[in-house]
């Protein structure tokens, strides 16, 4: 772990400290118009209104609850021919992981060696828009991709098939044994800087930077997994599989083990806890295929399966969420005024609002603790495991509602960048001359989606909670009880998305650094000839 | 044992009434707040003028790298002149209409358009790419 903090320090040391607030943000500008008043205050009384619906579905009944196994319907894909042959087909996953690899180097390459105008380089729209935003909508709406397409995944793997082939050894791994306490922390550290690096960071549209921060990312990744074990590194350091993974419990998609004994050999333990393994990619890859299921499912349910949460997950969860709303908040007039007031650097909001997010939702589970009566029986932080995932949908649905249209829009460009990644004047696929279609949506439409999906991903919060109470405490009543403060906190966090949704958007007016207008001039226009 | 099936049935029926009885209040509920709180449009057919497409004129002036006004709204639709004056030469990009025109010290630069796409669009400086302010175009 020594090497990682070592890695991790470097990362730090080699970025400008010097981050002024700016406006300059990682995303690029959306076109979204805040929410008018009314349709705030709607999507606030919606909120409460749909409350009462998860509570009547499972408030009543003749719900068992208790310790029995969580059932959802569940439909395996590998068992349609047609569609099992395109699904496990070698040719196939070669040619995604080709693509991704080559992606990943057009993004080092462009950074290190294109123009260092974020608008005419390919790096920044598909680091922050293609993939951050958009591939994390797939993950969440469609399936995980990201365990067979991560780049520094795939690139370790084919580093250690040639070193096998070569008779170099056996494979790079030293195993070292990962402190079981440590659990994903090393992830939480990393996202924290992720989203500092997108949120406040002047530099986070300057090609280079983004470029640099790749590279130093790569070593960090590729020293995690040399030194604890590729598989074991990917489930609590790489912070892109741990946040992939956790929207993937949204998605309606899940990989399936059917082989006990292989599940309770894994290096998780994964199959110990529930008895099944569900998206435990170190399973899939070993199991035979007979005993591998690609299921289709209800969106959601998998937020609701029993599974331990390692130390630092529910931190993890709060920082996901607490994560997209500082990005809303930081636009909003609060944030201007308090600033003003204050002078307080945007990085000390960033470092105080995930711990106070996470001082509410213990409060809140604290609460619930004791309107359950479960006190003497219930420790507050299995509570708080059982509770942490069912806010995954409210900060899924907020992300969706801020940057669906930017991904619309802004994802265009990437289709006159993939013609001239370097912004050199190519011409590779003659679309270089593409222009943006910003009038994909109108205005009316992104306020009522907005809302809607808002309000969606409240319930199915409110419904997946409740669930995790009728499983912990066993008993209707005491369940139902314990999801009145719950419910309290959920409201609280909708109508917060609603209302950052509804503030104006203001600019923030000092000037960016003189780095970011004019890069140096020896990166600006390297000598390449032009093409085409 | 043929009665315990019957009444589990029974159960499991009224839970389903229940539950779409509830279903169906939410969404009156829903339908019903959001008629109460939309804003009175105005009845079909009979558009009032301030409902029509409008010619608007805004004087806009560029100081220290701000817009005042920092934020001109119109309606979708409008047909929009922008009187733009500024006290250092700046070439100012108008997002989403993809306009660029230079703007002089001393003299005024019009920049006319149909505000014919919804949203809230930036106006930067386009050398420093930093946000002078912003159009807003409501929808109708």
């Amino acid at each position: 772990m020594r090497r990682a903090f070592v890695l991790t320090l470097a990362v730090l040391l080699l970025l400008p400290l010097t981050a002024s607030p700016t406006f300059a943000h990682g995303l690029g500008v959306s076109y979204d118009l805040p929410l008018p008043l009314w349709l705030y205050l709607y999507g606030a009384g919606a909120t409460v209104l749909v409350s009462f619906a998860p509570i009547s579905l499972l408030g009543g009944g003749r719900r068992a609850g208790g310790e029995a196994a969580y059932r959802y319907p569940r439909f395996d894909l590998l068992r349609i021919g047609p569609l099992r042959v395109v699904l496990t087909s070698k040719a196939l996953l070669l040619g995604l992981r080709l693509l991704s690899v080559g992606l990943f180097s057009l993004v080092l390459l462009s950074g290190f060696f294109g123009r260092q105008v974020p608008a005419s380089n390919f790096a920044p729209t598909f680091v922050w828009v293609v993939w951050w935003v958009g591939f994390g909508f797939f993950v969440a709406f469609v399936g995980n991709l990201w365990p067979l397409v991560n780049p520094w995944k795939v690139l370790f793997e084919w580093t250690e098939a040639l070193v096998r082939r070569l008779r170099l050894g056996d494979g790079l791994e030293l195993r070292e044994t990962y402190p079981a306490a440590l659990g994903v922390w090393p992830a939480v550290a990393l996202y924290a800087v992720f989203v500092w690096v997108e949120n406040v960071f002047w530099g986070s549209p300057t090609p280079l930077y983004i470029a640099v921060l790749a590279l130093n990312y790569s070593v960090l990744t590729w020293g995690g997994m040399t030194v604890y074990g590729k598989e074991v590194w990917l489930r609590r350091g790489e912070v892109f599989s741990v946040f992939f993974g956790l929207l993937a419990r949204f998605a309606p998609t899940e990989a399936r083990v059917e082989d006990r004994r292989l599940c309770r050999a894994c290096s998780d333990g994964c199959g110990a806890a529930q008895g099944d393994c569900v998206n435990c990619y170190e399973c899939f890859d070993k199991a035979a295929p007979e005993d591998r299921e690609l299921n289709l499912r209800p969106w959601a349910v998998g937020l609701a399966r029993a599974e331990p949460v390692p130390p630092g997950g529910v931190f993890f969860v709060i920082l996901v969420l607490a994560g997209v709303a500082f990005d809303g908040l930081m636009e909003t007039p609060l944030w201007s005024e308090l600033r003003r007031a204050t002078s307080m650097p945007p990085t000390l909001g960033l470092v105080l609002l995930p711990p106070l997010f996470f001082a509410a939702y213990l409060s809140f589970v604290k609460l619930s603790q004791l309107f359950g009566g479960g006190k003497g029986r219930l420790r507050l932080a299995s509570l708080a495991d059982v509770y942490v995932y069912s806010l995954v949908p409210i900060a899924i649905a907020y992300q969706v509602a801020h940057y669906y249209t930017l991904l619309l829009v802004q994802g265009q460009e990437v289709v006159h960048h993939l013609s001239d990644p370097f912004g050199w004047g190519w011409d590779l696929f003659g679309t270089a001359r593409y222009e943006v279609n910003p009038g994909l949506v109108g205005a009316a439409f992104v306020w009522y989606s907005q809302v809607a999906l808002i309000v969606v991903g409240h319930v199915l919060a409110v419904y997946l909670a409740h669930l995790g109470a009728l499983r912990l405490f066993g008993d209707r009543r005491k369940a139902l009880r314990s999801q009145l403060p719950m419910l309290a906190l959920m409201v609280l966090y909708t109508i917060s998305s609603l209302w950052i949704l509804s503030q104006p958007i203001i600019v923030e007016e000092e000037a960016v650094p003189t780095e970011n207008a004019q890069p140096d001039p020896t990166l600006r226009e390297p000598p390449m000839p032009d093409v085409g | 044992m043929f009665e315990q099936s019957r009444l589990a049935e029974g159960a499991g029926k009224s839970l389903v009434n229940r539950t779409l009885m509830m279903v169906a209040l939410v969404m009156i509920g829903l339908v019903g707040l959001f008629f109460a709180l939309r804003p009175g449009t105005t009845t079909s057919g009979t558009a009032t003028p301030a409902d029509e497409p409008q010619e608007r004129a805004y004087d806009v002036a560029i100081e220290n790298g701000a817009m005042s006004p920092v934020e001109v709204s119109v309606e979708e639709g409008d047909q929009v002149t922008l009187r733009l004056t500024s006290g250092s030469p700046l070439e100012v990009h108008l997002h989403g209409y993809d306009l660029e025109e230079e703007v002089l010290p001393g003299e005024e630069t019009v920049l006319s358009f149909e505000a014919e796409i919804s949203g809230r669009f930036e106006i930067e400086d386009h050398e420093t790419e930093t946000a002078l302010g912003a159009l807003l175009v409501q929808p109708r």
